[in-house]
C-alpha cells in the first residue's frame, strides 16, 4: 500500500530505536516529531540553509534532505549527543559560548555539527578549508565572524595539545 | 569611572549552553498534546474580488478538523499604525476581495501539516480579477485601480487606550495615499537663495527580508475551562502581541498568555501583527484545541513582511566650503497592500537622521503608497538605511562636485554634543565625530582616498544615528528584583530574547549594581504572565528602556540592603559597601554582613517584609501622548546611539563583479555592558549592510514575488566575509543603565553608505539604486564608457 | 509530500527489476538531494521510490592507464573531492566539486544523482563533458554507453529510459599537453551561478599552438551547451590575447541564455566573453607546463 509505514534501526546519539515510520518521512521529521530530539532545526525547507545538520556515519548531512528509511543501520549524531550526557559540553560548544559564536542560537546546532564533522575529518584546516566547509550553513544574526574565530581556536588548541 | 566587574566584560551568554546543546525551546520546538496543525490558503491573484469560496471538499477530507474564510474573522481589524487618523485596515483572512499575492483567503486545520496542505488544493475559489497596481508612482496617478475603499472603524486600537483622542472616523483613502508626511523647519528657500551649489539626487532602496532564521511560527492552546489562551509565537514584545490578540479575538488581556521561548532572529520582522497569528488563536479557541502554525520559508518571503521600498529625491544646497545650508527631502514608501508601519517608515527617516548632521533648513516630504503586493515593516533601522544611502552618496558626490574631502565635509557639519535639535532631542551623548574619525583613519582614508582608481579600488564613509527606544506606543517597562534566601537575586523582566543578548546584559546589569556575579542571578523573562509591563524590545529600546528598568530596580534593591544593613551595623549607608552577597564596612571589611541575614533581619524586625527592587523606565519621560508622525513634532527619544562606517572595496570591471575587502565599524552605544555582544552586534549590522548594498532585493514580477527562497535570495555566507573590524566609540549616556544605549540597529543604514561611496571612489561610476550586483555595476560602467 | 511506496533495493540487479516493474509511477532515489526538495514541493510525486543509494557496488573510484576512469554512479560528490587519485590526474574534477553545491550535500549526494537530475547549472557535467566522459546505463534487458554530450536534452530531461539506471561515468586517460580548467560566476562566493564553464585546451608540444580545444558552458542553454565554433577559431593557432579574445566573443554568440532573477540574457552573455577569455587562458597556461 502506498505509504505503508515500514521498519528501521537505527542509532542516535548511541541510542539504538526500532521505529515503524511512514517512508516519506525526513530524518529531520524523524529526529524532531518522533524522537523528540529539537535542537536539530528546520529553516529553510530545501536544502539550503544547514540549520538540520547531523552527522550520519560520521558525515555532515542536511536532515531535511535525507528520507529516515536512508539511515536504517545507521548512527546518527545530533546536536543533543555532543556533551557528556553529565554536562560537559564538547571542545566546539565550549569555543562558541568563549567566543559568543551565536546569537539567536537557531542555526547554531547546524553549525556545531558541521564543524565537529569538519574537525574529526581534517587535522589542520585551513582558513579556506573551514569556510568552504562552513558554506552550507547561513547565519543572519552573527556575520560569521566569531563562530569562525571560535572554530580556528579549536584547531589551535589541538595543535598546541599536540606539541 | 568605579572599577567595574561585571558590566563592560565580555562575559559568555547566560543563554548559551542552553542553546548550544540543542536543549533551548523556540516556537517551532512546542509540542502540545492533541495539536492540530493549520495550513493558510494564500491568494494567486494580486487583486481581485472573491466571488465564492467552497470549502466542502476540503472539509470532507479525512483528517481535516475546521476549514474557516473571512467569513468567519469577518470584521477584525488590526493594524500596527492604528490612530484616529489612520485606523487599521489589515485583516486575518480577506473577507470580499484580496489585494496581494499571498494574501490568506482560507485556513485549515488538520491532524498533521500534509493533511492540512493536501485539504488546501481542495479549496476552489471563485475570484473576479480586477485591474493591479504595482508602482506606487502610478498608483498616486488620478484613474489607476483602487486597492482600497472606506477603511472603518472595527477593532479598537493600543492607541486609543494610551490616551490618543478617542474619537475617530472612517475614511477613504485617495490615489491609493495610505499616509502622508510633512516635517519642516527654518527657511526652505532662504537656505537655498544661500547656497553656492545646488544638487539634486534620486535613489533607490528595494523591498529586502529580514531573513531570522527561525520561520514565522505560533503555537496557540485555549482553555475552554478558564477560558484563556496560552501562547508561544514569535515576537519581540510580548505585550504589542498580547494587544493585539486581545483585540482581535475579543479575549480579556489578562487572559491571553504569552510564554517565554527564544526566538530565532527577528530584526524588527516579528514585531507586528500577522494573519497567521489572529487564525492561529481563532482555531484555537473555535475548536477547544492546541493549534501550531508554522509557516514555510516561502510563506515567510511572500507574505510575512518585508523592508520598504523607497524612492527619494534629495535636494541639498551647501555653501562653498560644504557647509550645508538647505535640504528638502521627497520620500515615496511602497507600503504595499496595507499601510503597517509605512507612515512610521517614512517619517522615521527623517526622525532617526536628524541627530546627526545639522542642515539648518529642513523640508521632508513623505508619502505612503498602497500597491497591489505584499507589505512591509521595520527592518533594523526602520526607514534610516534608506534614508542615509540617499543623503550620504549625495554628500560624496557634492563633495566629488566641490573638490571638498567627504570626512571633513562630515565633521563641518556634524551636531554638537549637548546641543537641543529641532525637535527638542538633546544630545546628551555623541559619539559620532570620534567615530567617523577612527573608522577614517581605520581604512586608511588619508592614504587611500580617491588614490586607488587605477587599481579598482576604493573606499567610502557613511554615518547613522538611531534612537534607543521612543515615545511612540508608551515605550516603558518595570523591572522587579527578588533578593534571594541564599543572597542570590531573581531577576524578573519582560524582554524577549531574540539574539540581541538582552537575557545576558540585563542580568549583567542588575549583577554590577549589588555586588554580584553572573551567576547569582536567576532570570525570569519574556513571559507576559510572570514579568511586569514591557514595550522595548524594538526600535532598539531594550537596552536603554528594558534595561533601564532593570537598573532602577537594582538601585532599589541596593539601596534597601544599604537601609536594612545600615540598622544591623550601626553605620551610615554611604559607608557600607555590597560585594560577594554581603555588606561590609568600607573602612573595615571584616565587618560584614551576609545578604541572607540581612534579609532574615529585616523579616523579624520590619513585618515580614522581604526585600525586592523595584525598577521602571520610560524611554521618553517628557512625553505624555504620542508625537505627531505626520508633522515630526515633540520628542523622539531620549539617547541616540551613532555609527560611522568606512569601507574597502575593489571592483572586476569586466564582470562588474564588487569584493568587499574591509569594513570599519566604529560605534558609539554609551558604554558596553557586554563588548562580545557589542562586537556580535556590529559584525552582524556590517554583515547584512554589505548584503544590503551588493545582493539583497526581493524581485517581482506583476506582484508575484521571484525569489522566496534561500536559493535565490542569496545572502552573505562565510565566503564572502571581508575582514571586519570594529571600534568602540562609546560616548557615556548619562540617562542608559550604566551609560549604555542603542547598539542593535544603527551600523546597517552607515555600512550600506560607506560600499556605496567606495565603489564610486574605486570606479568613478555613482550607482544610488541598491543592491548594486554584478550586473547593475556593469551596466553603470558601460554606460559610463559612453 | 505526498505518500509513497518505497523500496530499497540490495543490488543492481534487483535494482533494475524493480524499476522495470514501476517505470511508469516509480523513480530511482540516489543521494536525494535534489529529489527530496522536489518532493515537498510536490513538483513530482511519484507513488514509488526505488532506493539505490545503498548499493556499494555502484560506489568506486578506479583508474587504468589503458582505460582511463571510472566512476561509479553511486559515489559521492565529496568521495570525488578527496580522491586522492582524482586530484592527481583528474584535478578539475576534484576543484569543480568543491562549488558543488554545500559540505552535506556533497557527503551525501551523489555523482550519478547529480548528473540524472539535470539540471542546467549543474557544476559537473561541464567538465566531465570537456574530458570525455561516457555513461554506462544499465536496465533489466541490458546496457549501453552514452557520450555525457549526449546524454541531456532539454531542462531537467535525459535520454535516459524510465527503466535505466545510470551505473558508470566513464572518462578516457588523461590527455597529453592538455589542460582543464573549470570557472563558475556567481553574485555571492558560493552563489547560484550565473554563467559557468570548462575549457579543455591542449597544446602542441613545446609550442604556443593550440592542438585541439573543447569549450563547454552551463546556466547558458537548456542544457550544458559545447560551443564548438569558439573551439574551433582556437584549433592550430598560436594562442595570443587577441585569438582567445575573439573565441570567446564566439562562444558567447553561440550561446542562448534566459533571463532570471540572478542575471539577464544579455548579462549572462558579457560574461560568457569573460569567463571564456580567462579559463581559456589559464588552460593554455598549464597546457603547455603539462
Amino acid at each position: 500500500m502506498n505509504g505503508a509505514k515500514k521498519t528501521i534501526n537505527v542509532k542516535v546519539n548511541g541510542e539504538s530505536y526500532e521505529l515503524s515510520i511512514k517512508p516519506k518521512m525526513t530524518l529531520l521529521q524523524l529526529l524532531r516529531n518522533e524522537l523528540g530530539l529539537t535542537g536539530t532545526k528546520q529553516a529553510c525547507m530545501d536544502n539550503s540553509c544547514g540549520a538540520c545538520t547531523v552527522i550520519v556515519n560520521k558525515m555532515a548531512v542536511k536532515a531535511c534532505s535525507v528520507l529516515a528509511m536512508q539511515v536504517n543501520g545507521k548512527e546518527v549524531t545530533t546536536v543533543e549527543g555532543l556533551a557528556s550526557k553529565d554536562g560537559k559540553l564538547s571542545i566546539l560548544q565550549e569555543a562558541f559560548l568563549e567566543h559568543s559564536a551565536f546569537q539567536c542560537g537557531f542555526c547554531s546546532p547546524g553549525k556545531l555539527m558541521s564543524s565537529t564533522a569538519m574537525l574529526e575529518e581534517m587535522e589542520d584546516p585551513t582558513e579556506e578549508d573551514i569556510r568552504r566547509d562552513m558554506e552550507g550553513n547561513l547565519c543572519r544574526c552573527t556575520g560569521y565572524v566569531q563562530y569562525l574565530a571560535a572554530i580556528k581556536s579549536v584547531v589551535q588548541k589541538r595543535k598546541e595539545g599536540k606539541r | 569611572m568605579n572599577e567595574r566587574s561585571v558590566v563592560g566584560k565580555p562575559l559568555p551568554r547566560i543563554d548559551g549552553k542552553a542553546k548550544l546543546t540543542g536543549r533551548a525551546k523556540y516556537t517551532t520546538d512546542i509540542v502540545l498534546p492533541g495539536m492540530l496543525h493549520a495550513k493558510l490558503l494564500r491568494s494567486p491573484l494580486p487583486h481581485a474580488k472573491i466571488r465564492s469560496i467552497d470549502t466542502s471538499k476540503a472539509e470532507k477530507l479525512p483528517g481535516v478538523v475546521a476549514v474557516i474564510t473571512g467569513k468567519d474573522t469577518w470584521g477584525i481589524r488590526y493594524g500596527f499604525v492604528d490612530t484616529p487618523n489612520y485606523p487599521a485596515e489589515e485583516r486575518p483572512i480577506a473577507e470580499d476581495k484580496v489585494r496581494f499575492i499571498g494574501e490568506t483567503v482560507a485556513a485549515v486545520a488538520a491532524i498533521d501539516p500534509d493533511t492540512a496542505e493536501d485539504a488546501l488544493d481542495l479549496i476552489e475559489v471563485d475570484y473576479d480579477p480586477l485591474p493591479p497596481i504595482f508602482d506606487p508612482v502610478e498608483a498616486m496617478k488620478d484613474g489607476a485601480p483602487q486597492i482600497h475603499g472606506e477603511i472603518t472603524r472595527t477593532t479598537s486600537c493600543a492607541w486609543e487606550d494610551w490616551g490618543v483622542a478617542r474619537k475617530s472616523h472612517s475614511y477613504t483613502p485617495e490615489n491609493n495615499v495610505a499616509a502622508r508626511a510633512l516635517v519642516t523647519y527654518g527657511d526652505i528657500e532662504k537656505g537655498f537663495a544661500e547656497a553656492d551649489y545646488i544638487r539634486e539626487d534620486h535613489s533607490r532602496s528595494p523591498g529586502t527580508s529580514h531573513m531570522a532564521m527561525e520561520p514565522h511560527t505560533m503555537v496557540a492552546s485555549w482553555d475552554p475551562f478558564e477560558e484563556k489562551l496560552d501562547v508561544w509565537m514569535n515576537h519581540m514584545a510580548y505585550e504589542l502581541k498580547r494587544y493585539w490578540l486581545h483585540k482581535t479575538l475579543n479575549i480579556p488581556i489578562t487572559k491571553i498568555r504569552i510564554h517565554k521561548t527564544y526566538i530565532g532572529g527577528a530584526f524588527g520582522g516579528k514585531a507586528p501583527c500577522f494573519d497567521y497569528e489572529v487564525i492561529c488563536g481563532f482555531l484555537s479557541r473555535k475548536l477547544c484545541k492546541p493549534i501550531r502554525i508554522e509557516l514555510t520559508r516561502e510563506e515567510v518571503f511572500s507574505s510575512c513582511r518585508n523592508s520598504h521600498r523607497f524612492d527619494i529625491d534629495v535636494k541639498t544646497g551647501v555653501k562653498k566650503d560644504g557647509t550645508i545650508v538647505a535640504q528638502h527631502v521627497k520620500v515615496i514608501v511602497d507600503a504595499g497592500a496595507y499601510k503597517c508601519s509605512a507612515p512610521v517608515a517614512m517619517f522615521l527617516s527623517h526622525a532617526m537622521c536628524d541627530c546627526c548632521l545639522d542642515r539648518k533648513n529642513v523640508r521632508h516630504e513623505g508619502v505612503a503608497v498602497y500597491t497591489n503586493k505584499n507589505f512591509n515593516f521595520a527592518r533594523r533601522g526602520h526607514g534610516a538605511p534608506q534614508m542615509r544611502l540617499a543623503a550620504d552618496c549625495q554628500y560624496d558626490q557634492i563633495c566629488e562636485d566641490l573638490g571638498l574631502d567627504p570626512v571633513e565635509f562630515l565633521m563641518k557639519n556634524l551636531r554638537k554634543k549637548g546641543e537641543v535639535i529641532p525637535n527638542g532631542d538633546r544630545l546628551d551623548s555623541f559619539g559620532l565625530p570620534d567615530a567617523i574619525k577612527k573608522s577614517a583613519e581605520a581604512i586608511g582614508w588619508k592614504e587611500k582616498r580617491g588614490k586607488q582608481r587605477d587599481k579598482n579600488r576604493g573606499v567610502g564613509i557613511g554615518i547613522n544615528g538611531m534612537f534607543s527606544g521612543s515615545g511612540y506606543w508608551p515605550f516603558a517597562c518595570t523591572a522587579i528584583i527578588r533578593l534571594n534566601h541564599d543572597g542570590t537575586i531573581t531577576l524578573i523582566e519582560g524582554d524577549c530574547e531574540f539574539g540581541q543578548g538582552a537575557d545576558t546584559s540585563y542580568s549583567q546589569i542588575a549583577a554590577e549594581a549589588l555586588g554580584l556575579n553572573l551567576e547569582d542571578v536567576t532570570l525570569i523573562s519574556s513571559d507576559s504572565e510572570l514579568c511586569p509591563m514591557n514595550y522595548s524590545n524594538f526600535l532598539s529600546g531594550g537596552l536603554f528602556v528594558g534595561g533601564g528598568a532593570v537598573y532602577n530596580a537594582a538601585l532599589d534593591l541596593r539601596d534597601k540592603i544599604l537601609k536594612v544593613a545600615s540598622e544591623v551595623m550601626r553605620a551610615k549607608p554611604e559607608d557600607i559597601e555590597l560585594k560577594d552577597k554581603k555588606a561590609f564596612l568600607k573602612s573595615n571589611p571584616r565587618r560584614s554582613y551576609t545578604f541572607t541575614e540581612i534579609q532574615r533581619y529585616n523579616i523579624q524586625k520590619h513585618a515580614g517584609d522581604p526585600l525586592f527592587g523595584l525598577g521602571y523606565k520610560k524611554a521618553v519621560p517628557e512625553i505624555e501622548f504620542y508625537p505627531s508622525l505626520s508633522k515630526g513634532t515633540g520628542r523622539f527619544t531620549d539617547a541616540y546611539g551613532f555609527t560611522a562606517s568606512t569601507a574597502e572595496v575593489e571592483v572586476d570591471r569586466e564582470t562588474g563583479r564588487i569584493k568587499v575587502l574591509k569594513i570599519v565599524v566604529a560605534d558609539d552605544c554609551g558604554y558596553e555592558i557586554n563588548p562580545a555582544a557589542i562586537q556580535g552586534q556590529m559584525v552582524s549590522q556590517a554583515v547584512q549592510g554589505m548584503g544590503d548594498a551588493l545582493y539583497e532585493e526581493i524581485m517581482d514580477d506583476e506582484g508575484r514575488v521571484l525569489n522566496p527562497n534561500l536559493v535565490d535570495y542569496e545572502i552573505p555566507r562565510a565566503f564572502d566575509i571581508p575582514e571586519i573590524e570594529v571600534i568602540d566609540c562609546s560616548d557615556f549616556e548619562p540617562k542608559g543603565p550604566w551609560g549604555g544605549k542603542e547598539a542593535g540597529e544603527c551600523a546597517r543604514a552607515a555600512v550600506i553608505s560607506a560600499i556605496v561611496n567606495a565603489v564610486y571612489d574605486a570606479t568613478g561610476v555613482r550607482v544610488m539604486k541598491i543592491p548594486i550586483t554584478p550586473e547593475r555595476m556593469f551596466n553603470a560602467l558601460k554606460a559610463q564608457e559612453k | 509530500m505526498k505518500d509513497f511506496e518505497y523500496f530499497s533495493a540490495t543490488s543492481l540487479q534487483e535494482a533494475c527489476s524493480l524499476i522495470s516493474q514501476y517505470k511508469d509511477v516509480g523513480k530511482i532515489l540516489a543521494g536525494g538531494q535534489s529529489l527530496i526538495t522536489l518532493l515537498r514541493q510536490k513538483l513530482i510525486s511519484p507513488t514509488c521510490l526505488i532506493d539505490i543509494k545503498g548499493l556499494k557496488e555502484l560506489d568506486y573510484i578506479e583508474f587504468d592507464k589503458k582505460s582511463g576512469l571510472r566512476i561509479g554512479a553511486l559515489t559521492t560528490h565529496r568521495a570525488i573531492e578527496k580522491s586522492s587519485l582524482i586530484q592527481e590526474k583528474y584535478n578539475v574534477l576534484s576543484e569543480m566539486e568543491k562549488s558543488v553545491a554545500s559540505v552535506q550535500t556533497r557527503n551525501w549526494g551523489t555523482i550519478g544523482g547529480n548528473l540524472c537530475s539535470a539540471d542546467p547549472i549543474g557544476d559537473p557535467a561541464p567538465s566531465l563533458i570537456v574530458l570525455g566522459a561516457k555513461l554506462k546505463l544499465v536496465s533489466a534487458k541490458g546496457e549501453r554507453v552514452v557520450p555525457l554530450e549526449d546524454f541531456f536534452t532539454d531542462y531537467f530531461t535525459t535520454v535516459i529510459e524510465p527503466d535505466e539506471i545510470l551505473a558508470e561515468i566513464q572518462l578516457p586517460p588523461p590527455a597529453a599537453n592538455t589542460a582543464v580548467e573549470y570557472m563558475k560566476f556567481a553574485t555571492i562566493e558560493a552563489g547560484i551561478k550565473i554563467v559557468s564553464t570548462s575549457v579543455a585546451v591542449t597544446v602542441e608540444a613545446g609550442t604556443d599552438v593550440c592542438k585541439d580545444a573543447k569549450i563547454v558552458m552551463s546556466a547558458v542553454a537548456p542544457i550544458p551547451l559545447i560551443t564548438k565554433k569558439a573551439a574551433e577559431m582556437l584549433k592550430g593557432k598560436k594562442l595570443t590575447d587577441d585569438v582567445i579574445e575573439e573565441a570567446a566573443k564566439m562562444a558567447a554568440s553561440e550561446t542562448d541564455p534566459t533571463t532570471d532573477v540572478h542575471a539577464s540574457a544579455e548579462y549572462r552573455k558579457e560574461i560568457v566573453k569573460v569567463l571564456v577569455k580567462r579559463a581559456t587562458k589559464k588552460a593554455f597556461e598549464k597546457a603547455k607546463k603539462a
